[in-house]
This record gives structure tokens, C-alpha cells and sequence, in this order.
């Protein structure tokens, strides 16, 4: 046994002798302050400074950026393909667009792959000039060629779980959202190759030729010709995503992907990311090359020291996936992550260790400038809870900077059904007895429009902002967002009303005799009351809140109104949503490009205008002003079309927009750099950099 | 002993149908179409798709036709390749982790073993230990004191635990960090000049003569190692300080000390190696939990282990990873539980005999 102790004792000894090897902490050094990026003729790491240089932070490795990541695995690198955030934001490091933002802005655009591009008078053909002397990470040129068969590629894979209904709308018309409604207008090959293969083949073989006349590549000029279906305002903003990213065609061929050629192409649609072999590989003409990939564990992205322009900053970057949180903590104050995810039910554990803060200014749509944080109040909700210090003050020394403030660009918006599915065979769960007699509703419940009008001024909106997003969050007057063409911030909205919300009751008439309920002495949905059950995404504490708020703010209008928050798992309120079954839900949408028309789109003529079971007269409505919308090029023009979108929106109450989120991020001082971009999927490595 | 370890043997491919079948039985209580979404990342959007979904996959067939296709897979006619089949080692693919579960398990499993290898001796030998002291110490300070150290030990949290750790040797003090190796040695091990021979880490940076490789390793499993021994010293303390009290009181140790046998070769000798039967039996199943992967451990220390990558799969309905966790789970068991029998026929005669 004394050999055991022994043992033991050099257990312990070894543990310190290896403690000898650690990592080091945080250094104090003198820094040159915080940056912003500005907007360049092509991506540049240029950056100007706006900040004081009071940080007096150092990272222990100033070339290699590491990101503490949340538990979340990318679902292919197939820019055709990928529909999921995590691997969009390692493309848009990697792979590269024809055009791309313009530093924070939404809405403008520079060169990337493509050095100029012209518009024909009818607004229907662009003619990119593609930038000469690019090299691919393997080696091969850049060519017009791959530009063209990128685009063919990813129209021609398709599938409805992939991001090319974006670029199948521009190329084959309004509403047409996948290649196979081109093989067949009625549209039952979706996501079915065998199927597909199976069709008529000259029907196939025309599809394929289709796209290949629409995407034409001049390889002598160095130009791409793409003709559109009709004049597209949103182009641009749809090929600067991921799936406008270009690919090398020998490369992709050589790999196993499609040849280019028309007899093969059906072999490779609706190709899903397991099939894939483009998943896991990369070879794009970015600034960074895929030097690992290990799924779930680590991401690590090395410098393209050929890239066309100048080299990245940074050498390295590594994103790790650190599920659990108190392990990003403790990364974050050892000083060995430069960025992590933060949970928004842990941010007050950050929010004590903040040293620099930045709020967003909405009326500059910008973020404010860099200020010490001198003084901190738990109770107070957001940005209120920092004091900046005055001049002369000196700050608290926090080890982390904090922007805040800025509006995401997705929302919550709370659904009606206007004809809720329900048979006498298959009869519909969520909607009690299915008759007004105050122990169910009607299917056609929603379709009296006051209901719905008494819907939204029954929902607390203060209560949801404050409680549920403790004051990180704005109400949504409108399903456009802030900085593209159709948001007014003056727009008629819903507010809290419980007043107005008993008075619409009142003013609706679901028996159909021509009297008002409040009227009705034969009785309507004011004295029977209803019972119905609203649904959620078991797990989705937001929507299950929603459901909550909007259950007690109608019982305490009439406490005949009963409505029934119900947890279901995701499979199952996912098929309740697309059987049209659910009476009441909560929709949320995060924007693929910034523009009203990938708002409008699926919440009246597309998935949630489905879901909602509107009817044709109002989807006609609709579909005619976003072809109109969709087809103007001029803002101006058209944000007024989007305002006719709005009017129509919120007369009908279609659905009630509910809330916007509102960004709070935390980094070391250390990282300098950052564009904070909304609309990128995630961190724009290219202009970051440590010091 | 021969037909013992012969009958313990035959029973294995029973045990292992016996697991399939519990294991995939347990999904039919689910509807074609459930299941259809549990397989595909989003519904198709046509009903025929997932109709044609539902068709490929076989969720229509009966109970039995399904298994046959889960363990053997189904040719494709055209191309006369094998699609799945577990016993042609493919699990499926995995939603969570997007790979294949089989190469998911083949790179996790080896860290896993890796953390097994070294958490065990610390584990066992000074649970062992400890209840030993305990024992021979009965009622007095050492039993007491030893007794109240792994009592606080089993009543923490394992998360709350390792949590502490890292503030204070990782956050605070920077001794420890979590993950697998520091950034400099994983360039070391991916590069060409390192062989990888049996994929456990440790064992192959001492092969490679990386001892610099070997010590980071090491240097990361601490923390884990640590809290892994700490939780598990209660139970063996418990179960060696029993066991010890017990022999102790045996008229054969009294018959010892009666003889003039120095108390350490009575103690030592004769009475802990009779004492550490149910200890075996312990060591065994705690040795098949640390292979099985620790989930909270693996978590809260970012360890990419198996443990980490099946609380991941379940978190996001990964039923198909979540077969093959529980299948290669259930065969771990299944191997060790008769590894641990066939020593206890080794070391006890009374079981081979019966």
C-alpha cells in the first residue's frame, strides 16, 4: 500500500510538472483601439478608425482567431446545397459571389468575382465581367465558364431543402420555385429524382436547356450573360448569398459532381447533403482554404496566401463547438477564445465583465461610437444597464467589448388559419368541437376578419418585449425591416388594446345571420366563447411564451375565451402546420436576402400564406403586387408598391408581426475588425484581426 | 472452466439479437411518417415525395422484413451495391454530427478509450485504496475523514464539478484547458510526419516518440480524469469498505492473526484479495460506463468523445446515430460483462464450479 501512496504522490506531482506546460492568460499591452471596416471598389482589410484607444488588452496569439461556437453542426459545404447558417458562414469565408455587400449595408453591393456588371434597358439581363488572374485554392483559374455552370449546377439540383427556389424565381418566373415545375408545371416531381427520371425526357432534356440558354458564358470576353424570366429588383442581393458562390467545374466533375451536360443533370437533383460529395470539401477562391474539418469538433481555416487580393490578416482561424456553456466562459476568461456564442439567459454573466460597449443607432443604422463602461445595473433592461463613463472617468477594466442593439433580421409573427383542415373522417384536434359553442371553433373561425383585427389588439406587445426579450427586442409594425424598400417606420400597427380588441369581437358575426355579435340576441362568439388550442415547437420557450401571453390577455377580455397553449414535437407540429390543421401558430423567418419581397413572399403567396390557408382572392392580391414589387428595379418605385403591401397586410391582419431581436454580442477587446453585417451568416473572418 | 467460458461465449450472439431487437423495436412505435421525419432533414414538399420516402426506406413493411433490412441492408438492383445493413458496419448516416454514424463512433470512440485508459487506474486504485484505510481504520479518524471526502464527492454534481474545476485550474489559474490537445500539438498529429497506428492519442505520441504530444494529452485529461475518479470514489470506497469489514470478521483472518502473522500481511495477504469480489464486479461496470462515453464529463470538458457525441445526437432526434450509440453500447456491455465473467471464474472457483 505504500506503493499505492506512492503512486499517488506522483500523480500529484506530475499534475504540477504538467501544470508547467499551460496556456497563457491575457497580456497587457498597448493597443491601437477598436475599427470599423469601410466600403471598398473590391473586399479590402483596409479599416478606419473611429475608436479611443483606451484597450489595454493582448491576445497571447495575434494570428489565429478562435471562435467558441454552441453545438451546432454544418450541413454541407455544397454552396448548391447548403441552407443552414453554420455552413453558409464557413462558405462565405472560403468560396466567393459575383458581388458582395458593401461592408455593414444590406442593400449595397461591390465587386467581388465579378469586376463590373451592366443591366439591359428591360431589366432582364445582366453581363458580368469576370475578374482575371483568380485562382481556386487547388490551383485552377477562375473562367466564365465556372461561373455559368455554378448557376446551371445549383438550378439544376434544386430541391425544396435547398436554398435555389432564391435563383428558380429570377430565372423561371414568379412562383416558379424549383427546376422540377419546369419539367412539370403541376408540380408532383418536387424532391423525387426517380420520379423525375422517370418523366417525360424531353421534357428533362428542355428544363436542362432552359437554364443553360438563360446562364451563357463568353469565356474569350470574360463575360456571364444571365437572362431573367422578368426584371428582378432583388438580383443582386440574391447572387451575393452562398448559393450565388462559384465553383470550379473540372473541379466538381473530377469529384463526382454533374458534367454539364443535359442527360445526366436529373442523376444529381434534389441531392441531399448525406449523397453529397461536396459536403465535406472546399475549393473555392476565398480568402481562406478548409485546412479541417473535423464535424462537431472543429473547424479550422487557414490563409489563401494566393488569393487575388490582399491576404487575409489573420493566419488561422478556428472554430471549435463547445456545447456546453461554462466551458465558453471559462475559454472566453482565459483569454483562449476571442468569440463565443452566448446563451441569452447567460449574458448577464458577460454583461459584468463588459469593459467597452457599443450601442446601435437606429437612426444612423449604425452602431455608436466605442464608450468605457464606468458603471453596472443588473435591474436595468439592455444597453441602460452600462454606464459610459464620462470624460476624465476612468473605466472598469472589463476584459470584454459589447455591441448592442442592432434589429436582426428575422421576426416572429403570430398566424391565423383561415380555413383549418378538419373532416368528419379525420377530425381536426386543435379546434375542440369544430363549432361555436364555446367549446371549440369553427374551421372558417378566422375568416371573419374582425376576429382576427381582435386577435392582435388582444396581444400585449410590452409584455413579450420586456419579459419574454427583457427589453431586447422591438415590435414589428410591418413584415418589411428596417433598410429595405417598403419599411416606413410610421405604418399602421397593432398596439395592445384590450378596449378595441372587445369591440372587434363584438363587431364580428361567425353565425352569419348579418348581426353583430355585440348585437346577436341570438348569441355569437361575445356570449358563447370559444375554446381552441394554439400549438409550439416543444422546447421553443418563445413561442410557447407567445401562446401564453396571448391566452391570458383574451381571458381577460371575456373569460369565455379559452385558448389552449399545446407543447407538440417538432415532426409532429411541422406536419399539424403543412395538414393546415393548426388554428393559430407562430411563424418565424430569417431573411435569405434583404428585400420585402423574401418577406411578402412566403407569408402570403408562399409557405405561410399556405399554412394559413388564405384564400385565392386574397393570395391574387398579393401575387399582384409583388409581381409588380419583385419586377421594379427603382427603390423608390419600389417601396411604394411594398406599401400597398402593408396597407393590405394590415387591413386584412393577415398575420400580426410581433417582434424583432435585437443583437448583443460579446468579443475580446483584443478583435478589431469585425463587419458587422446582419445579413452574413455568421463572422466575416477576411477584415478581422487581434490587436 | 473450459465449457464456463464456452457457455458464456454462445450466449453472446443471443444477447447481441436480443439487444437489436429491443433497440430497433423501440422505433416501430412510431408511424411510417414519424419516422420518415426523424430520417429526412425538412418534409418534402409533396406528399408523393414523402409517399416515395416512406417506399425506399421500407417503413411500410412489417416488423420483421424492416429488422432484416436494418441488419443486412437491401442491393440495389441496377447497380448491385449494398445499401446499409449494421452487420456490413453501416449505421447510417447521421443527422447531428452530418457523417456517417460509423465514422463518427470510429473517431470518437478511440478518445473515449483514451480517457478510459488513464481515468481507470486513479478510479479504481485509489476508490480501493481509500476503502481499505477505511476499513482497517474502522470508526476511526481516517475512516471518517475518508468517508466524508467521497460523500462529498458522489453528492456533487458531475456538471457542477468539472465546472469548479475549470474555473479555478483552467480560468484562474490556466493550468488545464479543456478540449483534446493544445492547437500547436494538433498540427503535430495531423501532419504526414505522425503515424497514427492505433488512433488512442497518448499511446500513439509515445509510439512517435512525441513525448511534448503525450504530456498535452495528459494535460488535457486531467481535469476530466480528476472528476471522473472523485465521483466514483464514493461508490468504491462503499463497496471495498463493506467487503473489507466483512473478511476482516472471518474466523480464517482471525485464525491468521492468531498465527503471528504481521496485521499488513493479514490485511494485504489474506484479506483484501477475498475482499475485492463484488469490487471486480464494480470495476467491470465502471469500465464499461467510461466506455460508453461520459457525457457530462466529455461535455463540460469539451472532450470529443463518444459520450459527447450521442448526447448531441439526442438533443437533435438523431435517431439513426442514436441506433448506433446504443448498438455499439449495447456490445460494449455485452463483451465486458463476459470479460468480467469469465475473471470471476478466474478468480473465484465457486462460480466456475457452479
Amino acid at each position: 500500500m505504500r506503493k499505492m501512496f506512492a503512486l499517488l504522490s506522483l500523480l500529484v506531482i506530475a499534475s504540477m510538472a504538467l501544470s508547467a506546460c499551460g496556456g497563457t492568460a491575457p497580456t497587457a499591452a498597448p493597443s491601437t483601439g477598436d475599427t470599423t471596416t469601410e466600403a471598398t471598389e473590391a473586399p479590402s482589410t483596409d479599416t478606419g478608425t473611429d475608436a479611443p484607444a483606451a484597450a489595454e488588452f493582448k491576445s497571447a496569439d495575434p494570428t489565429t482567431m478562435v471562435v467558441a461556437n454552441a453545438e451546432v453542426a454544418t450541413d454541407t459545404f455544397d454552396p448548391a446545397l447548403a441552407y443552414d447558417t453554420a455552413s453558409a458562414e464557413i462558405i462565405q469565408n472560403t468560396y466567393e459571389t459575383l458581388v458582395f455587400y458593401d461592408g455593414e449595408a444590406t442593400d449595397k453591393f461591390v465587386p467581388m468575382l465579378a469586376e463590373s456588371w451592366e443591366l439591359s434597358a428591360d431589366g432582364m439581363t445582366y453581363t458580368f465581367k469576370i475578374r482575371s488572374g483568380v485562382k481556386f485554392h487547388e490551383g485552377q483559374d477562375l473562367t466564365a465558364s465556372d461561373v455559368a455552370y455554378s448557376f446551371q449546377r445549383g438550378l439544376l439540383q434544386g430541391g425544396t431543402s435547398s436554398p435555389q427556389w432564391l435563383l428558380a424565381e429570377p430565372f423561371f418566373g414568379v412562383g416558379v420555385d424549383d427546376v422540377s415545375v419546369v419539367v412539370d408545371p403541376e408540380g408532383t416531381l418536387y424532391d423525387d429524382r426517380e420520379l423525375l427520371s422517370a418523366f417525360d425526357s424531353a421534357a428533362v432534356v428542355a428544363a436542362c436547356e432552359k437554364v443553360k440558354s438563360a446562364i451563357v458564358a463568353d469565356d474569350a470576353a470574360g463575360t456571364v450573360t444571365m437572362t431573367l424570366a422578368q426584371p428582378w429588383g432583388p438580383f443582386l442581393p440574391t447572387i451575393a448569398q452562398s448559393w450565388g458562390a462559384i465553383m470550379s467545374q473540372s473541379w466538381v466533375v473530377e469529384n463526382g459532381g454533374w458534367d454539364g451536360s443535359c442527360d445526366t443533370w436529373q442523376n444529381f437533383y434534389g441531392m441531399a447533403s448525406a449523397d453529397n460529395p461536396f459536403s465535406g470539401i472546399i475549393n473555392g477562391t476565398g480568402p481562406f482554404t478548409l485546412e479541417k474539418f473535423a464535424n462537431g469538433e472543429e473547424i479550422i481555416l487557414a490563409r489563401n496566401e494566393s488569393y487575388w487580393a490582399e491576404p487575409a490578416k489573420l493566419e488561422r482561424v478556428i472554430l471549435k463547438q463547445v456545447p456546453e456553456w461554462g466551458t465558453r466562459f471559462a475559454m472566453m476568461q482565459a483569454g483562449d477564445a476571442d468569440l463565443a456564442v452566448v446563451p441569452a439567459a447567460n449574458r448577464s454573466q458577460m454583461d459584468e465583465l463588459v469593459g467597452i460597449y457599443q450601442v446601435f443607432d437606429l437612426a444612423a443604422n449604425t452602431y455608436g461610437p466605442e464608450q468605457e463602461v464606468c458603471g453596472y445595473d443588473d435591474s436595468a433592461l439592455a444597453a441602460a444597464k452600462f454606464t459610459a463613463c464620462a470624460a476624465g472617468e476612468t473605466g472598469n477594466n472589463g476584459q470584454f467589448r459589447l455591441r448592442i442593439g442592432r434589429p436582426a433580421l428575422q421576426m416572429d409573427v403570430l398566424l391565423t388559419n383561415w380555413n383549418i383542415a378538419t373532416s368528419e373522417e379525420s377530425p381536426n384536434p386543435y379546434i375542440g368541437s369544430g363549432a361555436l359553442d364555446g367549446n371549440g371553433i369553427p374551421a372558417d373561425f378566422f375568416s371573419d376578419v374582425h376576429i382576427r383585427k381582435a386577435f392582435a389588439y388582444c396581444f400585449d406587445f410590452e409584455t413579450l418585449l420586456n419579459d419574454v426579450f427583457s427589453g431586447e427586442a422591438v415590435q414589428s409594425y410591418q413584415l418589411p425591416l428596417a433598410g429595405m424598400p417598403g419599411y416606413f417606420p410610421d405604418t399602421a400597427h397593432y398596439s395592445y388594446d384590450p378596449a378595441q380588441c372587445e369591440a372587434e369581437f363584438k363587431l364580428a358575426d361567425l353565425d352569419k345571420d348579418g348581426i353583430a355579435a355585440g348585437d346577436d340576441p341570438e348569441g355569437d362568439v361575445w356570449t358563447t366563447g370559444f375554446r381552441v388550442q394554439m400549438g409550439y415547437n416543444q422546447g421553443n420557450a418563445t413561442r410557447q411564451t407567445i401562446a401564453e401571453i396571448l391566452a391570458g390577455s383574451l381571458a381577460s377580455v371575456n373569460e369565455l375565451f379559452l385558448v389552449e397553449t399545446l407543447g407538440l414535437p417538432w415532426p409532429a407540429y411541422l406536419r399539424a402546420q403543412r395538414a393546415k390543421q393548426l388554428p393559430l401558430m407562430t411563424g418565424g423567418w430569417l431573411e435569405d436576402i434583404h428585400d420585402p419581397h423574401n418577406w411578402y413572399q412566403p407569408y402570403t403567396t408562399g409557405t405561410y400564406g399556405g399554412r394559413q390557408s388564405l384564400p385565392d382572392d386574397v393570395k391574387a392580391q398579393f401575387r399582384d403586387i409583388l409581381e409588380r414589387g419583385v419586377s421594379e428595379t427603382d427603390p423608390a418605385a419600389r417601396a411604394e408598391i411594398y406599401k400597398e403591401a402593408n396597407t393590405l397586410y394590415y387591413d386584412l391582419a393577415v398575420g400580426i408581426p410581433l417582434n424583432v431581436t435585437t443583437s448583443h454580442g460579446f468579443s475580446q477587446r483584443w478583435v478589431q475588425g469585425v463587419v458587422l453585417n446582419p445579413i452574413f451568416p455568421g463572422n466575416y473572418f477576411y477584415t478581422m484581426y487581434k490587436d | 472452466m473450459t465449457t464456463y467460458i464456452i457457455r458464456r461465449l454462445l450466449l453472446v450472439p443471443v444477447l447481441l439479437f436480443g439487444v437489436t431487437v429491443l433497440i430497433f423495436g423501440m422505433l416501430q412505435f412510431l408511424s411510417p411518417v414519424e419516422r420518415t421525419a426523424l430520417y429526412v432533414r425538412d418534409f418534402p414538399k409533396n406528399e408523393k415525395a414523402i409517399e416515395g420516402l416512406i417506399k425506399r426506406y421500407g417503413f411500410d413493411q412489417p416488423f420483421y422484413v424492416q429488422y432484416w433490412t436494418w441488419l443486412v441492408g437491401k442491393v440495389d438492383k441496377t447497380t448491385g451495391e449494398r445499401e446499409g445493413g449494421i452487420v456490413y458496419g453501416n449505421f447510417g448516416y447521421s443527422r447531428s454530427a452530418s457523417q456517417p454514424v460509423a465514422e463518427l463512433i470510429q473517431r470518437r470512440f478511440p478518445n473515449t478509450l483514451d480517457l478510459t485508459i488513464w481515468a481507470v487506474a486513479p478510479m479504481i486504485l485509489i476508490g480501493i485504496w481509500l476503502g481499505v484505510q477505511a476499513a482497517v481504520h474502522h470508526n476511526g479518524f481516517i475512516d471518517q475523514a475518508a468517508r466524508v471526502f467521497s460523500i462529498v464527492g458522489t453528492s456533487f454534481p458531475t456538471f457542477v464539478f468539472g465546472l469548479l474545476m475549470l474555473l479555478i485550474f483552467y480560468a484562474n489559474l490556466h493550468w488545464f484547458s479543456p478540449g483534446r490537445l493544445s492547437d500547436e500539438f494538433n498540427r503535430v498529429i495531423e501532419s504526414d510526419a505522425f503515424r497514427h497506428y492505433t488512433t488512442v492519442l497518448t499511446i500513439d505520441a509515445l509510439l512517435n516518440g512525441r513525448f511534448d504530444v503525450f504530456l498535452d494529452a495528459l494535460r488535457h485529461m486531467f481535469l476530466p480524469i480528476l472528476t471522473l475518479s472523485y465521483i466514483n470514489w464514493a461508490t468504491f470506497l462503499r463497496v471495498t469498505r463493506g467487503s473489507m469489514l466483512e473478511t476482516l470478521r472471518m474466523e480464517y483472518v482471525n485464525t491468521a492473526r492468531a498465527m503471528g502473522l504481521p496485521e499488513r500481511d493479514v490485511i494485504f495477504k489474506h484479506a483484501q484479495p477475498n475482499a475485492m469480489l463484488p469490487v471486480l464486479t464494480l470495476a467491470g461496470f465502471s469500465i464499461v460506463g467510461l466506455l460508453g462515453g461520459v457525457v457530462i464529463t466529455e461535455t463540460v470538458f469539451n472532450f470529443p468523445g463518444i459520450g459527447s457525441a450521442a448526447a448531441r445526437a439526442a438533443t437533435s432526434l438523431d435517431v439513426v446515430a442514436m441506433l448506433g450509440f446504443a448498438l455499439f453500447n449495447g456490445f460494449i456491455l455485452i463483451v465486458a460483462n463476459l470479460v468480467v465473467d469469465v475473471l470471476y471464474a478466474f478468480v473465484d472457483p465457486r462460480v466456475r464450479l457452479s
